[in-house]
């Protein structure tokens, strides 16, 4: 059984993010303090962490820094809407991925199954000729894709960014992050870059933007998702 | 700084009335100079020295004695008119006028000189004084709107954090109350226990809400200074065992014990603002109380108010802290509410005429000892 430790120091919030899990046939521990998550996570390895950054004693980032230093098990963080800067620095310090609150208990079972997905099995191009989100192919040898078997004509770059986020389906990746990979290590903030090869791409993939394969998460980051699996909100 | 010069004065305004007056007095003195002595004409002459050292300075009057020496040789020392001596008498009168009115226009320059000074001086000190003055004033000026800014900014800040609360505090309940709505719309099975305890999760989350936004409401009156209290007789038990009872959902990890006579005097106030006041001092006790500790609240009478304590078994509340957790935003350790239900409590016990303070639960935590007027009972 898959084991979740959720740390949230809303009592509530425990009880409802706990009653989800638990439907699912997760194991679920819960913990209030920033301390008590750092001692469950030493004592007892979960499979995947649910963090909350607002802790009483320690800021979650705090938390996923120190995790990291021995640990590699996966961090979905819970933040509040608004605080993109702590998302992304979150995410430099070592988390997998972010829900903002208040969010459905669809989307984070939906974040929670991605940050498992990626310890269990991380694609890597060796092994991994073909990379397939949903109904798009990217050819890694050929240099191709393929939206529903129809060939996709893209610049080397546009190429880059789509392999790279087809690597970590589901999963968000920062914008330095995709600068640094596909740009190089020189670059890091120059964000408007992006936008304009996200759209790019969107059109190339025709996109539907009421569900988007492709999708921008403001002011931190894009994220490639299979519309079809991706659950409802 | 400027310095005058110590000489001074106008030596050509000097020269030309020194000699104007040399002139006039000679003129004067023209029809009787042979009915005078020798002394008459020179005093009046000396005259013109004087003039020239007082307007002119030194140099003004040394060049109007020896013009006036020389008028008194031409004017009024036989021969007339030339420049010729012919009496030893004569010589010596020269003379003598000459150095008494050097001597004179002299010290009369000098003494016009230091006067002149003087002023200058004291012009200086006057200057120097108004320079003064003035850049105390600007300094003045530029630390009150120093001050003002500070104000500004002051107030800005505590708007921001404000909504930064306010914005938090509205999410977290929000935030379990989607969890659980999004779950059970997307037909999670649950036994009926689960399913019967996040439904209480989402009405007590809910009532969280109203609570915060009747906080809310509170503040703006507050801010608006509209918190006059609408007073009536109010009975505390009945208002605390009232408040306990709604507020069943916050105690299930605690318990709360309540002690209050039956016979304590009335509390002479606003029903639903003592109401709010209870409710914030019950909710921050819930929040701050350990699971399974009692959390208290004992009212009584003393020194002619009623006294209402609510006390719970947590961290206490630090010294250094007790002040400023009644003001607005002052978050204590470890708490995560927005910080303005204490300072609600606070305006609204003063705007009835009480007071408010935290003191030490004995064996730890924090008591809230809260003081009301009583209603004044009219015997029959």
């Amino acid at each position: 059984m898959t084991r979740v430790l959720v740390v949230d120091d809303e009592p509530a919030l425990l009880r409802a993010v706990g009653a989800a899990l638990k439907a699912r046939d997760y194991e679920v521990a819960t913990v209030g303090t920033g301390q008590a998550a750092i001692d469950a996570i030493a004592l007892a390895p979960p499979d995947v962490v649910v963090l909350d950054l607002g802790l009483p004693d320690l800021d979650g980032i705090e938390v996923c820094r120190r995790v990291r230093e021995w640990s590699d098990v996966p961090i979905v963080v819970l933040s509040a809407e608004g605080s993109e800067a702590r998302k992304v620095l979150a995410l430099d310090q070592g988390a997998d991925d972010y829900v903002t609150k208040p969010f459905s208990t669809a989307e984070l079972l939906a974040r929670i199954r991605v940050a498992l997905r990626h310890r269990t099995h991380v694609a890597s191009p060796d092994d991994d000729a073909v990379l397939r989100v949903g109904d798009l192919a990217i050819d890694l040898a050929r240099h191709t894709v393929d939206v529903d078997g129809r060939r996709v004509d893209l610049t080397p770059k546009e190429f880059a960014f789509l392999a790279l986020l087809a690597r970590w389906p589901g999963r968000v990746l920062t914008h330095r992050t995709i600068l640094q990979e596909v740009w190089g290590p020189e670059y890091g903030s120059e964000s408007q870059y992006l936008r304009v090869y996200a759209s790019q791409l969107r059109k190339k993939l025709d996109d539907d933007p009421v569900q988007p394969r492709l999708i921008t998460e403001p002011g931190v980051g894009y994220r490639l998702v299979d519309p079809a699996a991706e659950a409802p909100d | 700084m400027k310095r005058l010069p110590p000489t001074g004065g106008a030596p050509l305004l000097g020269i030309a009335l020194g000699v104007a007056t040399v002139v006039v007095a000679s003129g004067a003195l023209l029809p009787v100079r042979t009915h005078v002595t020798r002394a008459t004409p020179a005093l009046v002459l000396v005259l013109g020295v004087v003039v020239a050292g007082v307007v002119g300075g030194s140099l003004a009057a040394a060049l109007v004695a020896l013009v006036s020496a020389a008028a008194y040789n031409l004017v009024f020392i036989p021969p007339f008119w030339t420049f010729k001596v012919n009496v030893a008498d004569d010589w010596v009168a020269l003379a003598v006028f000459l150095v008494v009115a050097l001597a004179m226009g002299l010290l009369v320059a000098g003494q016009a000189e230091r006067r002149r000074a003087a002023e200058a001086r004291e012009a200086e000190l006057r200057a120097l004084y108004d320079h003064l003055r003035a850049m105390a004033e600007e300094r003045e000026q530029l630390a009150e709107e120093a001050t003002r800014a500070q104000v500004l900014e002051r107030v800005d800040e505590q708007r921001a954090a404000l909504l930064r609360s306010v914005s938090h505090d509205l999410r977290t309940p929000l935030a379990s109350i989607r969890a659980v709505a999004s779950d059970l719309r997307d037909g999670t099975a649950y036994d009926e226990e689960t399913r019967t305890e996040l439904l209480e999760t989402v009405c007590d989350e809910a009532e969280r809400l109203d609570r915060i936004v009747a906080n809310l409401l509170s503040l703006s009156r507050i801010e608006a200074g509209a918190l006059t209290p609408d007073r009536q007789a109010v009975a505390l038990d009945e208002l605390v065992a009232d408040r306990v009872r709604r507020l069943g959902g916050l105690f299930r990890q605690t318990r709360v014990q309540v002690d209050i006579p039956a016979d304590l005097p009335l509390v002479d106030g606003d029903y639903t603002q003592l109401d709010q006041v209870v409710t914030n001092l019950l909710e921050n006790a819930a929040r701050h109380a350990p699971p399974a500790s009692l959390v208290r609240v004992t009212a009584d009478e003393r020194n002619g108010m009623v006294e209402l304590r609510v006390s719970d078994e947590g961290i206490g509340v630090p010294d250094w802290e007790r002040r400023r957790i009644f003001e607005p935003f002052r978050k204590g350790e470890g708490s995560r509410s927005s910080g303005v239900g204490l300072a609600i409590c606070k305006a609204i016990v003063e705007a009835h005429g009480g007071t408010i303070d935290v003191d030490r639960t004995p064996g730890g935590g924090a008591t809230f000892v809260v003081s009301l007027p009583m209603r004044e009972v009219r015997t029959a």
